[in-house]
């Protein structure tokens, strides 16, 4: 009996499954507050600026802020707990197996969990993020230049952190490790650092959206999307043949 | 896949297996797995065609590792290991005829009993996926309409949720790791009637335990696994008379237990014997005979018997016996 599963299908399933498995009200709950505590702050400090300052004062302000605490913490954080745990989950608790022993190849799954975690993880830092820009008030080019940069971060980060819960156990604080060491220290002081954080292209779309400078924030949005769209690919590619040869419990 | 009429009926004695095809479906050569030092399963080699086939084995013995392996869930160290002549870690299709309802209590929590199986339909490919749920857990006695989670099931719940799963996709090869854990006797019985029902049917069912009374009941095809190694296979008859046949330890107090260790050897009752304070440890080939005359034996040299123990009788020791005279 020759059945299998078409790659259209796995795709389905899998994200169907996970975004169910994904979707635990506790950890919700904690990370759209994590997000919309953020976005409060962005908000709040950006209306501080006075009305008789410079618009240009208050757009850098606004950008400031959401590359600082948006795309630092809230965007990586919120991927990394969906994206680490798509695989993840299931590989800790043993439930993988009702997966992988099935006629599907392996690609299909990992786009599926990769779409899984970005169909939760995205809503819960977008929405947010985008309200705070909107809330700031200090220009079109902030709530642009937010939305581009959050899904572009959100993409790619997920696609990064699946393949962290794929390799390794206890991936969220792998995770933690590689957003606040990496990215928030080596990526400040060596260029090769800067090249291999997502964090510097993220800020480079909000830069080039806004026309503010921001530090790691030097390319242009274009490059940021084309090395980003690799990220992922490459991502993708380590996902399947991890997914391939690991041995399941 | 009928279920049978009467519960409470013991399962039928197993039916003579199907014939066997031209190539078996699960061929294991030399297969030897280790993780770092610890060797799992060591040099096994065995093919199984149609029919039930139980694998017994003590705790740690490497069932599951070895079912692993069959299933391409992990990859052997060495030797080579074919599900229908294709390896199922690397052939997708051969694994949509595999069933496997593993050993460990791990299902989707969250997820009614009709949902799981309904979606491990789906991953398999299956035409009505939704229909096929609901037949196979009516064959495993379960409700389809129940709406409760599984994980308010109980342990012989979940046990049945994962055998409906794994007989969703009508596997050729049916992969049952302690399928018996947690079921009440009444589910028992039922379970192994439709596991050799299934078995007639020609698919191929590889079936593990560590208790020698299921695996009675099971099938007559054994394999023995014991310290990873396969240390036993056949007709279980024959492994049930080398059992017996194997040498037994009792312990036996006695007011006078040099006296009466000496008198069973010089009448040739046992194989041997040794003596520590009041107690004589006796090795006997014969059991029925040593049971006969002991009482007669003590109550001609006027000794008392203050206690009979036999000191090998459990499971444990009948695979160490298996082990050692390979």
């Amino acid at each position: 009996m020759n059945r299998y599963v078409s790659a259209l299908s796995a795709v389905g399933i899998t994200h169907r499954l996970l975004v169910r498995q994904l979707l635990s009200k506790g950890r919700v709950a904690a990370l759209l507050a994590v997000g919309v505590v953020i976005s409060l702050v962005v908000a709040l400090v950006s209306r501080t600026v006075g009305d008789d300052e410079p618009a240009e004062e208050a757009l850098e302000l606004g950008t400031a802020l959401m590359a600082n605490l948006g795309f630092t913490i809230a965007v990586p954080i919120v991927a990394l707990v969906f994206a680490a745990a798509a695989f993840g989950d299931l590989k800790e608790d043993s439930t993988l197996v009702y997966l992988w022993l099935r006629p599907m190849d392996r690609w299909p799954m990992v786009v599926g969990a990769w779409l899984a975690s970005v169909t939760v993880s995205l809503p819960l830092t977008l929405v947010p993020l985008t309200v705070a820009a909107v809330i700031a008030d200090v220009g079109a080019e902030l709530v642009w230049a937010t939305i581009f940069a959050c899904v572009v971060g959100n993409l790619a980060y997920s696609a990064v952190f699946m393949l962290l819960g794929l390799l390794l156990k206890n991936s969220v604080v792998w995770g933690i490790g590689y957003i606040l060491i990496w990215e928030g220290f080596v990526a400040g002081i060596s260029s090769v650092g800067e090249r291999l954080a997502i964090r510097g292209y993220t800020r480079s779309v909000m830069a080039e959206r806004t026309g503010i400078d921001l530090d790691l924030g030097n390319l242009t949005s274009t490059t940021a999307v084309v090395v980003l769209t690799v990220v992922v690919l490459v991502a993708f590619v380590l996902s399947s043949l991890r997914l391939r040869s690991m041995d399941i419990a | 896949m009928a279920a049978p009429e009467s519960s409470l009926a013991p399962p039928p004695a197993p039916p003579p297996p199907p014939p066997v095809t031209a190539r078996p479906i699960v061929e294991v050569e030399n297969v030897t797995k280790a993780f770092g030092d610890v060797v799992a399963v060591s040099d096994v080699s065995f093919t199984v065609g149609p029919g039930v086939t139980a694998l017994l084995g003590p705790n740690g013995a490497g069932k599951s590792t070895l079912f692993r392996i069959l299933c391409g869930l992990t990859g052997p160290s060495r030797g080579t290991v074919r599900v229908l002549g294709e390896n199922a870690r690397e052939h997708r299709n051969v694994r949509g005829t595999i069933g496997l309802a593993p050993q460990q209590d791990s299902l989707w929590e969250r997820f009614s009993a009709l949902e799981f199986v309904e979606l491990a339909g789906k991953t398999h490919g299956v035409a009505d996926p939704a229909a096929q749920a609901r037949r196979c857990l009516a064959h495993v006695d379960l409700d389809p309409d129940d709406p409760k989670r599984v994980g308010a099931y109980s342990k012989g719940m979940r046990q049945r949720v994962k055998l409906a799963a794994a007989l969703v996709n009508d596997p050729t090869l049916l992969i049952l790791d302690e399928p018996l854990t947690g079921l009440d006797p009444v589910q028992r019985n039922r379970m192994i009637s439709l596991f050799h029902e299934l078995g007639s049917s020609g698919k191929c069912l590889l079936v593990s335990s560590h208790v020698l009374d299921e695996v009675a009941r099971l099938g007559s095809r054994v394999l023995v696994i014991a310290q990873g190694r396969l240390v036993a296979s056949g007709d279980y008859r024959r492994l049930r008379e080398l059992m017996d046949d194997r040498p037994h330890r009792i312990r036996v107090k006695s007011n006078d237990a040099r006296r009466l260790a000496s008198e069973l050897i010089g009448r040739g009752l046992v194989d041997g014997a040794s003596v520590r304070g009041g107690t004589v440890l006796v090795d006997t080939l014969n059991v029925d005979q040593f049971g006969r005359s002991i009482a007669s034996l003590s109550a001609e040299l006027r000794l008392r018997l203050l206690e009979i123990v036999p000191t090998d009788d459990d499971l444990e020791s009948v695979f160490r016996y298996l082990v050692e005279r390979r």
